[in-house]
């Protein structure tokens, strides 16, 4: 139950908050009401930030990391191995890589990973793009590191197999959560349901 | 273990409530719909955070209310302070006054095993019952149960996905097929090393039981013997048509044999009432060798069940959980209450949502 409804403008406002990743509704609302509070200036400035980043920042044509030029810094960079290639799911992992400072060759952005319950297919992967940069000929390790769920796994096994055959190693890093002992209260609560759901039938 | 204190705020039908519970057996007496059951609920919810009625946080705020609030003393090894509160906007967690991170930081502070009606389904209902008593059972006791069960069920619904899409993609479906056989494997072996342990412990509960000295045989049936991955392989045409993992663990079979015969289909209805509350029995029984100290039971309107005979096997097994400083919780009517045991029992009235102690 919430207070009496907001103007219009505030609730679209939240809406649209509510939709990013992280935010919930009570978060997207707190935030909404105070962003029409703000100066106009400093909200003005706000929405010119959030234009030029997305209008000056596209996945980067090699790896699909994100990148103001084309391709990439990492791409680019003549220092780096390139017979090591890093995969990774998200642009966001090659930034936690990269910072840990230890990984010297280049990175490959999936773009997810398998998903069959929620749609997401090998088709839907930049598989494409890695199997044309395995097969460029100087890559010799594909080191997977992709989270260790069911569905990280699984995109490994898949990848093993289809990479197998093409000459190089492919090793796996444990990246994310170690299985079994990562698990959130939430998280935990609602899988708990999945042995004991009862109906509500007893005394 | 024992609960030494109950603090009910706006719990299903308690406004208020302050208990200190001793060590031993306690009887909650009192006409139907007076807030007996809900007790019981709050006990379990405590120990398990699940209604074991199945009903979610919304049904347990009394009504016209925000939110309730569960605060238990668990008294074991040590004395741990419980406290839950659960609104539709807020839900907090506590351990000594400490907010909870990690639910395996937090089960295990207070045990309990229930006794309901709903028991009989372990004889009478699906094999899926039957699996989840085993599940729930591993789940407590073996580190790591639990994440390779949520494994193994994602890795099965990941793959029904997966025979669903056309064309087929083979080598997406032997991805999953990995992971498939590498979840279901310990859980096959986990609940293998199980059942031998139960069985001697629901045979005996179950002669103490029924006077007749029937024997109670549990015997697990893996619906896959030897190689999952081979069995996986066998199946391959017929999965292709279903569009469906057709074997694995997620079909498992806890078989009941009552005199060597399948319960589910020989046994009476007393009969199967005496198995249910042996299987209970055993769980109770693990539990405390597992742990070393034996969980709270809570036993929801059984007595009026049963018939005299079964009664008196029944209560000197209830009564034995008590002796280790353990505690039995019992909700009873006026005409069912165990007169037999006579002063060893705590006896309480439950009216309306409100707590009183009857003296001996
Ligand atoms: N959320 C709730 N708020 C208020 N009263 C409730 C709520 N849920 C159940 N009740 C009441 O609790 C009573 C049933 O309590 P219960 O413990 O099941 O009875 P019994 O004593 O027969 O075991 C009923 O009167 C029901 O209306
Ligand atoms: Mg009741
Ligand atoms: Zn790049």
């Amino acid at each position: 139950m919430g207070m009496t409804s907001l103007p219009e403008p505030v609730e679209r406002l939240a809406a649209a908050l509510g939709r990013l990743p992280g935010l919930g509704p009570r978060s997207a609302e707190r935030l909404a009401l105070h962003l029409v509070q703000s100066d106009a200036s400093q909200v003005r400035s706000l929405a010119q930030c959030l234009l030029d980043a997305r209008d000056t920042i596209a996945p980067c044509s090699v790896c699909g990391a994100l990148t103001q030029s084309q391709p990439c810094a990492l791409c680019a960079d003549p220092g780096r191995d390139d017979t090591l290639i890093c995969v990774v799911e998200s642009a966001l992992d090659v930034l936690r890589i990269h910072k840990a400072g230890v990984f010297h060759g280049r990175f490959h952005v999936l773009g997810g990973r398998l998903s069959p319950v929620s749609g997401v297919g090998p088709e839907d992967l930049r598989l494409d793009e890695l199997e044309g940069r395995v097969r460029g000929g100087a890559v010799r390790e594909v080191i997977l590191a992709l989270a260790t769920d069911v569905e990280g796994d699984a995109t490994c096994h898949y990848l093993a197999r289809r990479l197998a055959g093409a000459g190089i190693k492919v090793s796996r890093i444990a990246h994310g959560l170690p299985a079994g002992s990562g698990l959130e209260f939430a998280d935990e609560l609602t899988l708990a349901h999945a042995i004991e759901g009862r109906r509500e039938i007893c005394g | 273990m024992h609960l030494a204190r109950l603090r009910l705020r706006d719990f299903r039908n308690y406004a208020r409530l302050d208990a200190e519970f001793a060590p031993g057996f306690h009887v909650l007496l009192g006409r139907n719909a007076q807030g007996k059951t809900n007790l019981l609920e709050a006990i379990y919810l405590a120990a398990t955070l699940r209604s074991f009625r199945g009903a979610g946080g919304h049904q347990l705020i009394r009504h016209g209310q925000q939110g309730y609030f569960i605060g238990a003393r668990a008294v074991g090894q040590a004395t741990r302070e419980i406290g839950i509160y659960w609104s539709a906007a807020e839900r907090r967690l506590t351990l000594d006054r400490q907010k909870v991170r990690r639910l395996a930081d937090y089960l295990g502070t207070l045990r309990a095993v229930v006794f309901c009606a709903e028991d009989l389904q372990l004889v009478k209902g699906t094999a899926r019952v039957r699996r989840r008593f085993m599940d729930l059972l591993l789940a407590q006791t073996q580190p790591g149960y639990l994440a390779w069960l949520l494994r193994y069920l994602q890795a099965v619904r990941s793959r029904n996905a997966v025979l669903k899409r056309m064309p087929l993609d083979e080598a997406l479906l032997e991805g999953f097929t990995d992971e498939l056989v590498r979840a279901g494997e310990p859980i096959i072996a986990a609940r293998q090393r199980l059942v031998p342990q139960l069985a001697p412990l629901a045979q005996s509960a179950c002669q103490s039981i029924s006077s007749a000295g029937e024997t109670l045989e549990l015997s697990y049936q893996p619906q896959v013997r030897g190689e999952l991955r081979a069995a996986l392989e066998a199946q391959r045409a017929r999965e292709r048509v279903r569009r469906a993992t057709l074997v694995g663990p997620h079909l498992d079979e806890l078989m009941l044999l009552l005199q060597g015969r399948p319960a589910a289909t020989f046994a009476s209805e007393g009969q199967k009432r005496t198995l249910a509350l042996a299987l209970k029995m055993a769980q109770a029984e693990f539990l405390t060798g597992a742990h070393g100290v034996p969980p709270i039971l809570l036993i929801d309107d059984v007595m009026g069940e049963l018939d005299q005979s079964r009664r008196a096997g029944l209560l000197p097994l209830l009564e034995r959980a008590q002796h280790a400083r353990g505690q039995v919780f019992m909700t009873c009517t006026e005409e069912s209450w165990p007169r037999e045991l006579g002063r060893a029992l705590l006896r309480w009235e439950v009216a309306e949502g409100a707590l009183k102690a009857v003296p001996a």
